[in-house]
């Protein structure tokens, strides 16, 4: 595995490896229990470059290639699936389109503060009737003089109660014969733009999830990114880029549950010797290791794909299928190896059990994804 | 004016060998006890400005500890690297070190950590300081630059000790003194963008290869055995009042706590 990672990337993940031990380890458990957003450590995370992993140097941004991005949010996720969350999110699904789309004065805007974590990012696509069906998108803004006015409800939002500068997919100027979605910027503070309730979610519970709603929100035109009409282009691209993140996540938190799963098999004591020396357990911890590694492979593929220029739609959506699947079979498993304890909040494997889940659910479910990979696979 | 600081790092093995030594970049990394050091250098020279320089002796692999100097924010960076210096030991390590670091003069200081993760002589620094003939303080806790002396203190036993040492002068830094900054990505990605590395090899630091190699050292490592510690539980009879009497009476007899 190491032999294609070059020794930048060996470096790139001891540094975020021991950032993660010491800053984001110690109150993953805690800030999942209160549901707490930590600033104090996204503050760290901003200084080191966490939000602007593959951003230009001119923009403050840290230019590193993808296989280091699927690294960091691997490792942050190990650490905190919110956070991992939170960082891939931020990074491929509401920076890398404005980089990719945005004009020059639109980057030199909003990229700078994305980049060092001071304005954290959002990407508004979903509501209660458009989901995997874009077309079904009901937000609207209309031109009016040098705005759109905005009137748009947008639900499970990620980052949505922090979030300052948010992706609103919408559909502009809608009539009987137009009916092009698009994208346009909103900043937080804008009169009419509404953060709403946080969704108590199941788990990913340190990570704002929230609906945000516009309500005759006038937002001016420039804020529109790319052309009117561009709105599922820019939705694909960032959503390819988006799988892989998501994909990088879901290994983190699998592998935080296998390192989890060996330790206690070491150390549980049954029949007079540590669970780990029973055949029942090794089969578990086998199926463990070999579903995060063929994840790892799958994923650093597309990732280097993407850095060569190469197209890697299908290997990212067959990354975030199988690794979004893998991490559900591995965090079942590692419940399953602590037993009773694993099901208890005094371990935290019922924590990555919680997190896995949704993994195969956003960004694409994992019945999207099929029908995606069918496509290409069967060739149209 | 600012201050030229060289830290001498070492790349180390990262897992214990098993039969043949086998140095890959895939095994080694940068000395955790070199991370303070650096810090201490680094920390040095946002104060008073300057130029920090890293210098190692060892094979191509040392490479990737040398770029993680870089990317925690040194300014140039050194390989000693040469065929017959295989096999060297503390004193030929010292003796090319300190001829790499005559090469370097003038500078204010020389850091080292106070030992290597996998060696674990704490010999290299001292020895290397004698070969140079510059003041030497080991395990130092705090320095403070004073113009044109450093205040520096350092732990022996239950003392702080403080010295004032004038320049050039060499240190080792206690493990736990200073906490290693974190690297930035942005840091990470420029120390690879270019190979700046500056080699050098026996010839360029002027030595004959008698001096140094497993022909330059005195000493030689036989042969290396993992100990097998076996850990034996015993469970002490008797009330809760007499097995806390009893333990506290072991713990005691075996010095482990008590005046």
């Amino acid at each position: 595995m190491d032999s294609i990672l070059s020794e930048k990337h060996r470096i790139v993940r001891r540094s975020v490896r021991s950032f993660c031990e010491r800053e984001i380890r110690p109150i993953a458990g805690e800030i999942d229990r209160e549901a707490r957003f930590p600033w104090e450590v996204v503050e760290k995370m901003g200084k080191l470059g966490y939000f602007g992993i593959q951003a230009p140097r001119e923009l403050g941004g840290a230019d590193l290639d993808s296989i280091s991005y699927a690294i960091i949010v691997e490792e942050i996720s190990r650490a905190s699936g919110s956070l991992g969350l939170c960082v891939t999110v931020h990074n491929s699904v509401a920076l890398y389109p404005i980089l990719v789309f945005g004009s020059q004065a639109q980057k030199e805007k909003w990229a700078p503060p994305l980049v060092r974590g001071e304005k954290i990012g959002a990407f508004c696509l979903t509501e209660p009737n458009a989901g995997s069906d874009a077309s079904g998108i009901e937000a609207t803004a209309v031109s009016d003089g040098d705005a759109y006015v905005v009137n748009a409800n947008k639900v499970f939002v990620t980052n949505g109660g922090v979030a300052d500068i948010c992706l609103l997919f919408l559909k502009t100027n809608p009539s009987a014969d137009r009916n092009e979605i698009s994208v346009v910027v909103a900043e937080r503070g804008t009169p009419g733009f509404v953060v709403g309730d946080l969704e108590d979610l199941c788990g990913m519970r340190a990570n704002p999830v929230s609906s945000i709603r516009l309500y005759d929100c006038r937002l001016p035109l420039h804020n529109l990114l790319g052309c009117e009409g561009a709105g599922l282009k820019i939705g694909l691209t960032a959503l390819d880029t988006g799988r892989m993140g998501i994909a990088a996540q879901a290994l983190g938190i699998a592998q935080a549950a296998l390192e989890e799963g060996i330790l206690y098999a070491r150390q549980r004591r049954q029949f007079g010797v540590p669970i780990s020396k029973h055949q029942a357990i090794q089969m578990m911890i086998a199926d463990m290791g070999t579903l995060v590694e063929a994840s790892r492979l799958m994923i650093y593929r597309a990732a280097a794909l993407k850095d060569s220029g190469k197209r890697f739609s299908q290997e990212s959506a067959m990354a975030k299928l199988f690794a979004s699947e893998a991490c559900g079979k591995v965090t079942d498993l590692a419940v399953q190896i602590h037993g009773g304890y694993g099901y208890s909040k005094s371990y935290p494997v019922e924590r990555y059990y919680r997190d896995a889940r949704v993994t195969r659910i956003y960004e694409g479910s994992s019945e999207v994804h099929r029908m995606v990979i069918a496509r290409g696979v069967l060739g149209k | 004016m600012g201050l030229d600081i060289v830290v001498c790092i070492k790349s180390v093995i990262l897992t214990a060998p098993e039969e043949q030594m086998l140095r890959t970049e895939d095994t080694s990394e940068l000395n955790p006890f070199d991370r303070p050091v650096l810090e201490a250098a680094l920390r040095l020279k946002e104060l008073h400005g300057g130029r920090v320089t890293v210098i190692s002796m060892g094979p191509e692999a040392s490479l990737s500890a040398l770029s993680e100097a870089r990317a925690m924010g040194v300014d140039r960076e050194i390989l000693i690297s040469d065929p017959a210096l295989v096999g060297s030991d503390t004193l030929a390590t010292s003796t090319a070190l300190g001829a790499g670091l005559r090469k370097l003069v003038p500078f204010d200081l020389v850091l080292f950590g106070v030992r290597t993760a996998d060696s674990d002589t704490g010999q290299v620094g001292p020895q290397t300081s004698v070969q140079l003939g510059i003041p030497f303080i080991s395990m130092v806790k705090s320095l403070e630059w004073q113009k044109d002396v450093f205040r520096v203190e350092r732990v022996a036993d239950h003392f702080l000790e403080e010295y004032e040492v004038a320049t050039p002068a060499a240190f080792t830094i206690h493990p736990g003194a200073f906490q290693p900054r974190d690297m930035g990505l942005s840091g990470i990605g420029r120390a690879f963008e270019s190979e700046r590395v500056e080699r050098w090899n026996l010839a360029d630091l002027g030595l004959m290869p008698e001096r140094v190699g497993d022909a330059g050292s005195p000493t030689r490592v036989l042969s290396m055995k993992r100990i097998k510690e076996t850990k034996k539980c015993e469970f002490l009879k008797g009330n809760a009042r007499e097995q806390a009497d009893e333990l506290m009476k072991r713990l005691s007899d075996s010095g482990a706590i008590g005046a």
